[in-house]
């Protein structure tokens, strides 16, 4: 009886990289009973790891997969997976390059949103398993003197993503996964999704005009003055109280400090 | 990045939309927020959340066969076709053969 090969000398017999790629030969370390061929064998364990690599892709980006159809996505997940296997044996981290590679995908092109889509279904996946802590307490902010408030800074909650589009990122996402049947989207309307866990659901939200400005100046580390002032120069139609309560109502921050703190 | 950037957002003008805030964040604090805590299972529409914690956390079949296929020749099988791009080509699969240079 033989004991089974250690993880490196699975690598060292290129039995990882043969496992992606079927133009390679099977590995020499890989055999059947009695010695012999077992190319159909290693065929079969090829064909599963690839699979259900396109399938943990197909989990996560249903709304890309409702875009493109299933043939073209699944076409796009191969090609993908070939490319970029999975760095983390937890396969709810896979696919954070994905987004990336849509982008440059020779048969995606004529839909240039779709990266952004897949953006924000990475980040509703990554929002969902981020650790469970209580959004920023809205007290703490009124605890803090108004002549502070303007230095006041923010740190992030770990569910928190922010996708700026230049395309209707947050409309093509909503249709796609929350809708039976979708109507003409205008795609070019550029929208601004922020991405949070406020409990345990997550929460995908279309931000109004200059919010994106606002969170993206917010999420950097700004202070909240200056977070204003990138949303007022983003939009004219910036709202200041209506940006403070989406602070909030999101619960997309963890906490606040200010210089005295 | 401090407060003594002199912005037109004055410490009365952040804090008179903080006391804002507050005064309708505690409605959704006390209600939504609560019941928001409550994962329930069963309940998602499909293609949403029945898989809600993503692959990996269940335990999937791997009956499908990957023909490893490239057959570039996509049907217009998925909803780009509602994705509009005014002044260029739609979200359509299906002109890929006409954009081809002649």
């Amino acid at each position: 009886m033989q004991s089974a090969p250690e993880k490196s000398d699975l690598n060292a017999a290129g039995f990882r990289a043969a496992i992606l790629d079927p133009v390679r030969e099977k590995p020499a370390t890989v055999e059947g009973p009695r010695g012999k061929q077992a190319v159909k064998r290693f065929n079969v364990y090829r064909n599963n790891v690839t699979v259900s690599l396109i399938n943990a892709l197909a989990d996560i980006f249903p709304a890309v997969m409702r875009i493109t159809g299933e043939t073209l996505f699944r076409d796009m997940a191969r090609e993908f997976v070939r490319a970029h296997p999975p760095v983390s044996p937890l396969l709810f981290l896979y696919g954070h390059d994905f987004p990336a590679f849509i982008e440059h995908f020779e048969h995606a092109r004529r839909m240039p949103y779709l990266a952004d889509v897949a953006r924000v279904e990475r980040a509703w996946l990554t929002a969902y398993h981020a650790a469970d802590l209580e959004p920023l307490d809205p007290q703490a902010l009124a605890k803090i003197a108004p002549e502070d408030l303007e230095g006041a800074m923010f740190k992030p909650h770990p569910a928190t993503g922010l996708i700026r589009s230049p395309y209707a990122a947050f409309d093509i996402f909503d249709a796609n996964r929350n809708r039976e049947t979708i109507g003409r989207i205008d795609v070019t309307r550029p929208q601004d999704v922020l991405v949070t866990r406020p409990g345990m659901d997550v929460t995908v939200t279309g931000l109004p005009q200059g919010h994106g400005a606002f969170f993206a100046s917010l999420i950097a580390g700004d202070c909240l003055g200056d977070a204003a002032e990138a949303g007022a120069r983003a939009s004219s139609a910036f709202d200041i109280n209506e940006a403070i309560g989406g602070m909030f109502a999101t619960g997309a921050f963890l906490s606040v400090t200010t210089e005295q703190t | 990045m401090t407060k003594a950037t002199k912005t037109a957002f004055s410490g009365a003008v952040l804090a008179g939309a903080v006391a804002a805030a507050i005064s309708g964040a505690q409605l959704v604090t006390a209600t939504d927020a609560a019941a928001a805590n409550v994962k329930c299972y069963g309940v998602a529409m499909a293609g949403q959340n029945d898989c809600a914690a993503g692959p990996g956390t269940t335990c999937q079949g791997t009956s499908t066969v990957d023909y490893q296929g490239n057959a570039w020749k996509y049907v217009e099988e998925g909803s780009c076709a509602s994705m509009e791009l005014p002044g260029e080509r739609m979200g359509s699969l299906e002109p890929l053969e006409r954009d081809m240079p002649s």
